[in-house]
């Protein structure tokens, strides 16, 4: 107790007289772990524990039966006919987009006859979903009426009321018979008799999945044995809810790579509590000589500085708590837009504050506080109680080993230059991840060297160019180099964060950009209204097809169907394309340097496919090698004639003839139509000719241009969150910066006040503390920038590549560094106002008695 | 004519509710080329006088005028205009900067008010005061006698009319003390400033022409020699 009290005293008291500059530290380490504590809530929620659609109303089955393409129905027959009590659950499984709000539903088909009489024994999917037993005249009536649905709860209707939904590209108006509830395990979806969900998805003949129950007894991986023996090769037997297992190890990279760039604003932090740390340090050197002559000893130095810096750990991480919590909001919403255009239709699942996830952000907090005071607290520790009291209250000019510092410098970055090069682990960049932390930690060592170096240089001129201020500036920022060093390290961080990520995303878009100019020859593309997302391919009716065709303005119509499937464990996207003449005149990037005609004349009519660049890193093949694709009932064998760079989407990418993929799976239905304009039509005529002839058909048409602004701006907001923590980290190292200028006026107002005494006017005074923190504005923008460069090669060419298998081509987004730069500095040098104000308002008189 | 002129000069601190009268009707005369000494206890408002002579703080009540220009109702920039033109500071600790050299310790005077041909005066003043050729060294390479000859350096480089110098000879040994009022003497009658210090010294007293007794806040005893 006695110990408190005068910790209390001695450390909390004195911090409790700076209000502001506490409030700003505080604030700082709240952000830092608030950000932490976001990204890990959203990414659990997004992609941690998000629930494939596809598994609403899946009940409680063991295992399912999925083909490419669909099961042909015959399975059903011949598993019925198996001498096992299988209860079998055939299901459709697509997407309908309500009309009313534009959202994207699960819409599910089930055998609901069989359901309804399987309700009674408590055997049905349906189970505990208070659906009403399906059975009775009034049952079978509604079954029959193609327009029947039930929807969930969360949609708020009612029987009776009228829905409409754009299924592929037709308007269905349906009326509601039942509702069911909304749970965590069965979100907003949309429910049919798997007759009407055939007709309305204009799929016969195949179903999309059978789940089944098991008998209590009996082994999951027998059962799968026993039925692949009579099933036939194409058809897979798996345990139930394996795709949402697959997509959610798709989403490891995604979620680990969000993590990384969320401590950068605690790395930050980190600085800042040093700094902090240290500051306290050198202004309670006598009073350290004093306890210390008085019976302290040095572990109870060490102990009194650790606790300051735990206590300001502690109530960063109290107040990040809520914040993470309220951000961790905005973060699911970016991250599930993110997950849904490039991973695969879901919905997140609830943002939990556990105790798991509190303990987490107070143990960040705390430990990332304690950790970064650990240094200057042992500094504390070695003041000797006489050199202390002697020396007065004259600023201690800590020692500073440039040469030593700088030569570790070198070796950590000689390290990290060796951890870039290594291989992954397990699909994870580790080696990457540990690359970026050595080249931070050796730009840290570094900067004492280079903030003296650069000031020296630059003193002269700057005080030729802003006078004797800039000279006084640059002189203070030098004298004490310990001071100015971590600050700068600290801004220099986010910086660095800020041009790394902004040169990885800025040559990733241009990449992009030059390769869509290459990938879309034609004129006009159609597809069938409603969202995109990765998982997601809705299809046109084949009617629609020949009625474009036969415009007198189209010179010729190319198909490409997709399907998703699943290879290896894992989703890819098969596509199948019309190998026509246009369409190999356009320029593709191959990894062989083949012109793109040459390698689609490969595919014709023959079982040879063409593989994007994602799909050889994540199954480790190649040119020349064979894969082995399910299709329908068959299982085919299938040579890669070529890989090409595709940046579409990260799951993989399968395209075959379009001929060759009918054998196997003849839904002729098209996804998405690729339209060449006849020589000398117009091509906004021939756009307005295709939307009469589409009349009862929702379509979207998209010229070569459009197209490639809508890839674009979903390639800008799969970013968003990655800007978010940008901004966090520049914040919080700003709010530091206005934190230690705060302090150091505060520090030096002997100083100021004898240059009022001196004859400076106040805004002379006003002028020196901007250009101080112009001044370290500058420096962290020239280290940060350097350390930038340096990380943005490791993101690109290794994080990137390892994570997702993508080839970046380098590109410098000039203006977005130069913007985001300039609006760093700014806010610097405006984080300088209000020091600045403190130092006009100090009294000249007080200051320099003060002794 | 007076360079310097207190007119019944009251000074009162408001601390905490309670309202301190640190001098109490002061009148006093300086005119150019005059060494005073203020003598008297600790608190007995030494500082005060100096602040209100160098136009630092302002009388609660009566005039302090600097070459018949009444320092009272002054804005910030006269302020400073007269500090930067007509008064030169010099404190018992030097209070120099520890991150600039000699010459630019001194030449900072004139940089502030942006006076040309700064180091060529410096230069000149640190002539003035002996140290030629230590310009380029740093405050703490100085003796504690050095250094207080760089502040008085300093505090002429603009050509004062008045120098206010507070306990100069305070952190100094005897010895050295001795040498800088001589040098204070000297600067004194040469470049005919009105040069005013505030002393617990006797030896520092004895040196001035005039010898102005503080008590409690008041003038008790001017003696002229």
């Amino acid at each position: 107790m006695v110990r408190l009290e005068l910790f209390y005293r001695l450390m909390v008291r004195p911090l409790l007289h700076e209000p502001v500059r506490l409030a700003l530290m505080v604030l700082a380490v709240a952000l830092g772990v608030a950000v932490v504590l976001a990204i890990d809530l959203a990414g659990s929620a997004a992609a941690g524990s998000f629930h494939s659609s596809m598994e609403t109303l899946s009940g409680d089955n063991d295992l399912e039966i999925v083909a490419s393409g669909g099961v042909p129905e015959s399975i059903l027959a011949t598993l019925a006919t198996q001498p096992f009590p299988l209860r079998l659950s055939p299901r459709m499984e697509d997407f309908a987009v309500d009309l009313r709000t534009q959202e994207t539903l699960p819409l599910i088909g089930l055998d609901l006859i069989a359901e309804g009489r399987r309700y009674a024994t408590r055997r049905s999917t349906l189970q505990d979903t208070s659906l009403e037993k399906l059975t009775g005249e009034e049952s079978a009536r509604m079954l029959e009426d193609p327009q029947s649905i039930w929807v969930s709860a969360g949609l708020g209707k009612k029987p009776g009321e009228h829905l409409s939904f754009l299924i592929n590209d037709q308007v269905r108006d349906c009326i509601v018979r039942g509702v069911f509830p909304d749970t965590s395990a069965n979100g907003h979806a949309v429910l049919m008799d798997i007759a009407g969900a055939q007709r309305a998805l204009n799929r016969f003949g195949r179903v999309d999945r059978i789940l089944l129950k098991l008998p209590p007894d009996g082994n999951l991986d027998e059962w799968q044995e026993r039925l692949r023996g009579v099933l036939p090769a194409g058809i897979e037997v798996r345990p139930q809810g394996t795709g949402t297992e697959e997509n959610r190890k798709m989403l490891e990279a995604f979620r680990w790579n969000l993590r990384l760039l969320s401590y950068i604003a605690l790395v930050v932090g980190a600085f800042l509590i040093y700094n902090t740390i240290s500051v306290s340090v050198v202004r309670r050197r006598n009073e350290i000589g004093i306890v210390r002559a008085l019976g302290a000893s040095r572990t109870d130095v060490v102990a009194a500085f650790l606790g300051e810096a735990a206590g300001l750990g502690l109530a960063g991480g109290l107040l990040g708590l809520p914040l993470g919590r309220v951000m961790a909001d905005g973060a699911v919403k970016l991250m599930g837009a993110t997950v849904e255009s490039l991973y695969v239709s879901s919905r997140p699942g609830a943002i939990e504050l556990t105790p798991h996830s509190v303990a987490l952000a107070l143990a960040i907090g705390i430990g990332v506080a304690t950790f970064s005071a650990f240094s200057p607290a042992c500094e504390a520790m070695q003041v000797s109680p006489t050199d202390a009291m002697a020396q007065g209250r004259r600023e201690y000019l800590a020692q500073m080993h440039k040469g030593r510092d700088l030569a570790i410098a070198l070796v950590l970055a000689v390290l990290g230059a060796l951890a870039a090069k290594a291989p992954a682990i397990a699909g994870k960049p580790l080696f990457g991840y540990l690359a970026v932390l050595l080249l931070i930690v050796a730009a840290a060592y570094a900067i004492p060297a280079f903030v003296y170096i650069v000031s020296r240089i630059a003193a002269k001129s700057l005080e030729e160019l802003f006078g004797v201020e800039a000279l006084l500036a640059s002189r203070s920022l030098a004298a004490s180099l310990r001071r100015t060093s971590v600050l700068v390290g600290a801004l220099a961080t986010a910086v660095a964060m800020v041009v790394s990520v902004g040169i990885m995303v800025g040559s990733f878009r241009q990449t992009v950009v030059n390769w869509m100019n290459n990938q879309l020859p034609a004129d006009l593309y159609v597809r069938p209204a409603g969202s995109p997302a990765a998982d997601r391919h809705p299809t046109l009716s084949p009617e629609l097809l020949e009625k474009i065709r036969t415009l007198p303005g189209v010179a010729q119509v190319d198909r490409l169907r997709a399907y998703e499937i699943s290879y290896d464990g894992m989703p890819v996207t098969l596509a199948a394309v019309d190998l026509t003449a246009r369409r190999a005149r356009r320029q593709s990037d191959f990894f062989s340097g083949r012109p793109a005609s040459e390698v689609l004349e490969q595919l014709r009519g023959k079982n040879n496919v063409i593989v994007s660049e994602p799909f050889t890193y994540k199954h480790h093949v190649k040119t020349g090698d064979t894969i082995t694709l399910s299709l329908g009932a068959a299982r085919a064998y299938f040579r890669i004639v070529d890989v090409h760079y595709d940046y579409g989407s990260e799951r993989g990418y399968i395209l075959m003839d379009r001929e060759v993929l009918l054998k196997f799976l003849p839904d002729a239905a098209p996804t998405n139509l690729a339209i060449f304009v006849a020589p000398g039509a117009n091509a906004e005529e021939v756009h307005r000719e295709i939307l009469a002839a589409a009349a009862g058909h929702r379509i979207l048409i998209f010229s070569d241009r459009e197209i490639r602004a809508e890839a674009v701006r979903i390639f800008d907001r799969t970013f968003a969150i990655t800007y978010a923590l940008e901004a966090v980290a520049v914040i919080v190292a700003v709010m530091g910066i206005a934190g230690a200028l705060l302090a150091l006026v505060i520090d030096r107002r002997r100083e100021l006040g004898l240059l009022r005494f001196l004859g400076a006017a106040s805004r002379q005074i006003q002028k020196m503390i901007l250009v101080e923190a112009g001044l370290l504005g500058l420096l962290a923008n020239l280290a940060g920038f350097i350390l930038g460069y340096f990380l943005s090669l490791i993101l690109i060419f290794v994080i990137n590549k390892q994570s997702f298998g993508w080839t970046i081509r380098f590109h410098w987004p000039v203006e977005v560094l130069l913007g985001a730069l300039t609006v760093v500095y700014t806010a610097t040098v405006v984080a300088g106002l209000y020091p600045a104000s403190i130092a006009v308002r100090l009294n000249p008189l007080e200051v320099i008695h003060e002794e | 004519m007076a360079i310097l002129s207190l007119q019944s000069v009251c000074k009162e601190y408001s601390t905490d509710g309670q309202s301190v009268r640190a001098l109490e009707n002061v009148s006093l005369d300086v005119a150019e080329g005059e060494f005073v000494a203020l003598v008297g206890r600790s608190g007995c408002g030494k500082s005060t006088l100096l602040h209100l002579a160098g136009a630092m703080d302002f009388p609660t009540f009566g005039t302090v005028s600097i070459e018949g220009l009444a320092t009272s109702g002054l804005s910030d920039a006269q302020q400073t205009a007269l500090r930067r033109e007509k008064v030169g500071f010099i404190f018992q600790s030097f209070q120099l900067l520890h991150t600039l050299t000699v010459q630019e310790n001194v030449e900072l005077p004139l940089l502030l008010a942006g006076k040309p041909g700064a180091l060529e005066i410096a230069l000149e003043r640190l002539h003035w005061v002996e140290l030629d050729g230590l310009g380029e060294r740093y405050p703490h390479q100085l003796s504690g006698g050095q250094m207080q000859r760089v502040a008085i350096a300093r505090a002429l480089v603009h050509s004062p009319r008045i120098l206010l110098a507070d306990e100069p000879t305070g952190n100094l040994d005897t010895t050295t003390g001795t040498v800088i009022l001589d040098l204070l003497l000297r600067l004194t009658r040469e470049r005919k400033t009105a040069t005013i210090m505030a002393t617990h010294s006797h030896e520092a007293a004895a040196v001035a022409d005039t010898l102005v007794v503080l008590r409690d806040g008041r003038i008790a005893e001017v003696t002229r020699r």
